[in-house]
């Protein structure tokens, strides 16, 4: 059994190797060992701490480029300074919107300093004036001295990092963990009911560093244990899909994780031409996470690829959360995926997944997620809290080592989420045959693409538009089976901006915000959106009336381009 | 001098305007799940419902078709296809001069 390490440890550990990572950006393949990303790193430590930057700061971090932003984060990590990831601004969207939700967060986090870009440094830096607390804006490039000497030693009970979960701008989620949680988690996910991680393992991921699974289980997973990762930018992936399973295969990778949407956008994208020369015999373990994951995909995936060598018994489904550091469950090594198909009715009505038969009217199709790692547990429990019989619906819970320590600066979030040693996922599932089956959601929660979008943030961000009622707005996914969830906006006009005009500014809004395409824009009469007597928006009721058909029938304007 | 020879060669002579829209066109169409008119004033993200994910797969596409490497960074200021005809226009213009 490995000893847990803090990451500043792990790095030292690493640089003792002859491995790094290798970046890739527009085609172009630079090696960087871990000793030479080590010594970058303190010189980066070196910098922070000339800035005025303290053991203890929360720094938060803005920057895009794979290398720099490991860098940085290394580096904060050996000076004492806690760092905070943040998305970088996405390429579709535009600037001022991603900078207003990007300070709405470092704004309740309180961080001290801001690292990021030369070319976002001056908006970070007038962003000042709306976050008192930033006293230190830096521009990565200029971070640059020589090593820091050994003046800090991290122990396994400081913050090693704060995970700001994706999308959540409205009421900012950072999840805070220790040194001894990463340590915990990395080594479940490598140990031999993980991974079963070996000498000859290296690993490919395109997946963004500001996620937990491409931060902590493709980037920090491999140089925790010391073996190579090749890192690829998202977009080149997104750009051109076949580039991931190209570097796979050139590098003869043998694990890479992504969500479903990655493997359903090679079956669509790759086309035969992009086959010639691809080997992906190579690769043993295909990690699919994240989001719900689709059984179809996953076969046609192993269909289109088994030509070039890929196995359906690679595939690895996976269920985790940033609140879990990042896995919780893994299926067993070397068998298909496990699907289950119970009847829909039973699993959303009575809570109980009835296997198919002759009388169901329809079915879903689960996969199964496998079983918590050693050391740790899982239980689903009803709303009363109380552990259910295998097959019931219920909430999955988690205890173990790799429970997240807090929410940064959330106490009433951190007793809500964290409640007698039990981590509430929020998310709804049954255990069958010991392994774990995920079918849903309690929380308000909009999945796509693998990236979980918060209604609030939705309806935060489009609440100044001219024309819109203020506070009568309500976002929510509904889910789709096998693809993203539909995005759906319901808003009362305030009558002065014609409704085709407030639909399309509302689309624009949220493309803006965070790249999310609206499927669906319903503008109801005044009164419709109903709120609680604490004034909250009854979000589940108006999306109870929208599925049965109700908001669009009561006579209302109706501007929506049905998906 | 160079340009007027590979004006003598109907296989790189650089499509018109008019070529680059429908073509354009073409690619959106393949690219949007739902069916859709584009026209010169449709924005890509209001009135096509093309994501972030699905504008990075337009990009790849109109890259193979016009043989043409589109920055990253054109992306943020295009919302209509007429911005993206008038881009594309300038790329293969520029690939064609450079050529």
């Amino acid at each position: 059994m490995t000893p847990l390490r803090t990451l500043p440890e792990a790095l030292a550990e690493a640089a003792r190797t002859e491995e790094g990572y290798v970046f890739v950006a527009d085609g172009i393949e630079t090696r960087r060992s871990y000793a030479d990303l080590r010594l970058a790193s303190l010189g980066v430590a070196r910098a922070l701490r000339e800035a005025g930057l303290r053991p203890g700061d929360l720094a938060a971090l803005a920057i895009g480029d794979a290398e720099q932003f490991l860098t940085t984060l290394f580096g904060a990590s050996m000076a004492g300074i806690i760092p905070a990831s943040l998305d970088p601004p996405v390429a579709a969207s535009n600037p001022s919107a991603y900078l207003e939700a990007t300070a709405r967060i470092i704004r309740l986090a309180g961080a001290r300093a801001v690292i990021t870009t030369s070319a976002l440094r001056q908006e970070f830096d007038d962003m000042r004036a709306s976050c008192p607390d930033i006293d230190i804006v830096l521009s990565r490039d200029t971070l640059d001295a020589p090593p820091l000497g050994p003046d800090h030693t991290a122990s396994l009970d400081d913050i090693a990092l704060v995970q700001f979960t994706s999308g959540s701008t409205a009421v900012p989620k950072g999840v805070v963990l220790t040194h001894r949680i990463l340590s915990a988690n990395i080594d479940a996910i490598n140990g031999p009911a993980g991974l079963g991680s070996s000498t000859t393992d290296s690993a490919v991921s395109w997946l963004p560093l500001c996620h937990d699974m491409g931060l902590i289980g493709m980037a920090l997973g491999p140089l925790y244990c010391g073996r190579p990762a090749v890192l690829l930018a998202p977009q080149a992936f997104v750009k051109r899909p076949a580039e991931w399973l190209r570097a796979i295969s050139r590098h003869r990778a043998t694990v890479s994780f992504a969500p479903s949407f990655a493997y359903a956008l090679c079956v669509r994208r790759v086309k035969d031409r992009d086959l010639e020369g691809l080997d992906l015999s190579c690769w043993r373990v295909a990690g699919c996470g994240a989001e719900p994951i689709h059984a179809p995909t996953l076969a046609a995936f192993a269909e289109r690829f088994a030509p070039v060598g890929f196995r359906v018994t690679s595939f690895l489904p996976s269920y985790g959360l940033a609140e879990h550091a990042v896995a919780a469950t893994f299926a067993p090594r070397g068998r298909p995926p496990r699907v289950e198909q119970v009847s829909s009715d039973d699993l959303t009505e009575r809570r109980t997944a009835i296997p198919k038969n002759g009388t169901t009217r329809s079915a879903v199709t689960l996969v199964s997620c496998g079983r918590p790692f050693p050391g740790h547990r899982l239980r689903i429990v009803d709303e009363q809290g109380r552990e259910l019989p295998e097959r019931q619906v219920g909430e999955i819970t988690l205890a173990g080592p790799s429970v997240m320590q807090s929410y940064y600066r959330q106490d009433a979030l951190t007793a809500a989420t964290l409640r007698n040693g039990w981590l509430y996922t929020g998310d709804l599932g049954y255990v069958s045959g010991g392994e774990l089956f995920v079918c849903g959601r309690v929380k308000d929660i909009i999945i796509v693409n693998g990236r979980k979008y918060h209604p609030q943030d939705l309806e935060w961000g489009v609440e100044d538009l001219a024309g819109v009622r203020r506070g009568r707005i309500v976002a929510f996914g509904a889910p789709r089976h096998g693809g993203p969830d539909r995005v759906i906006i319901v808003a009362e006009p305030s009558g002065r901006v014609p409704p085709d005009i407030l639909s399309d500014a509302i689309r624009r809004r949220i493309g803006d915000l965070c790249g999310l395409s609206v499927d669906d824009v319903v503008l109801v009469r005044n009164g419709t959106v109903a709120r609680t007597t604490s004034g909250k928006v009854q979000r589940a009721a108006i999306k109870a009336r929208y599925e049965r058909g109700e908001l669009a029938g009561a006579g209302v304007e109706h501007a929506g381009v049905r998906a | 001098m160079r340009w007027c020879y590979s004006c003598m060669i109907p296989s790189m002579l650089q499509p018109v305007p008019a070529q680059i829209e429908e073509g354009i066109i073409e690619v959106l169409k393949n690219v949007s799940r739902r069916t859709i008119e584009p026209t010169l004033d449709s924005d890509l993200v209001v009135d096509l419902g093309f994501d972030s994910l699905q504008v990075l797969e337009v990009i790849a596409e109109l890259e193979d078709r016009f043989d043409i490497s589109i920055p990253l960074n054109y992306v943020p200021t295009t919302r209509t296809v007429a911005q993206v005809v008038a881009q594309v226009a300038a790329l293969v213009d520029g690939r064609a001069n450079a050529g």
